[in-house]
């Protein structure tokens, strides 16, 4: 399996700087990077339920498997050499109730912590 | 020939007798790991393999001249099987400690290396077609 394709919300100043962040990141493999709700998010999966995708973070692999929220940050780390240790560990049986739990906190809160840190939404 | 010299020359000769044992072992038995580490490049697995190798003499010769002064005269057969036996064992240890620290070297290289071709930590939620662009 290859290239990850990230829906991520360009709103949002948090998924912005995580935007920022991935692009220094040594990688695994190319992460292709897609606004949610872009001409080209919609060209390339023309099936997607796309108003969805705004609601948390999808990772899509090139053979069209779907990851959505907690499990799609989970896919981002799995994508980064240096934290692909980490996805094991945060998806396993014991932690992964409490990954979902914290992921989806932030990704739901993600417009307070981006004003909180000063950005605009 | 002093009992003193005749001690030191069977000290030398038995540690370094046992270096090249060991360091001959890793070799030998490393090289597999390497191979795999480095997906069949034979000729990178054998220079790294070799390089390793250096590294193990280096450290365990050194080890070996460093504490080879006894600090006391030898007068008796009895104490030189003592002394000799308190240095190889201190030899022996260290050789020890570094095989196992040359395995876990290896067994990390390995670990990253099959890390890379890990499959997801996760199942997908749901399949989409993909219209390649």
């Amino acid at each position: 399996m290859a290239p990850l394709t990230i829906l991520y919300d360009p709103a949002c100043g948090l998924c912005r700087r995580v935007h920022g962040w991935l692009a220094d990141q040594p990688k695994f493999f190319e992460l292709n990077l897609l606004p949610i709700k872009s001409d080209s998010a919609r060209r390339r999966f023309p099936e997607l339920n796309h108003d969805l995708t705004a609601e948390d973070l999808t990772v899509i692999t090139n053979k069209g498997a779907v990851y959505f929220g907690p499990k799609a940050w989970l896919m981002v780390l799995w994508a980064l050499p240096h934290y692909r240790d980490w996805s094991y560990r945060l998806a396993s049986p014991e932690l992964l109730p409490t990954t979902k739990r914290v992921v989806s906190l932030i990704s739901r809160s993600r417009y307070q912590i981006s004003g909180a840190a000063g950005r605009a939404r | 020939m002093t009992m003193d010299i005749a001690t030191y020359l069977v000290y030398l000769s038995i540690s370094i007798a046992l270096t090249v044992w060991v360091a001959h072992t890793l070799h030998k038995n490393g090289r597999v790991f390497l191979v795999d580490v480095f997906h069949g490049n034979e000729s990178l697995a054998d220079s790294v393999n070799h390089l390793l190798v250096v590294g193990f003499y280096l450290i365990n010769l050194g080890w070996i001249c460093l504490i080879l002064k006894l600090g006391y005269a030898i007068a008796s057969p009895k104490e030189s099987i003592e002394a000799l036996s308190v240095k190889i064992g201190t030899v022996l240890l260290v050789l020890g400690g570094m095989h196992f620290f040359n395995l876990l070297i290896f067994s990390r290289m390995r670990r990253r290396a099959t890390m890379r071709n890990a499959p997801p930590p996760v199942y997908p939620d749901a399949f989409t077609p993909v219209q390649e662009v």
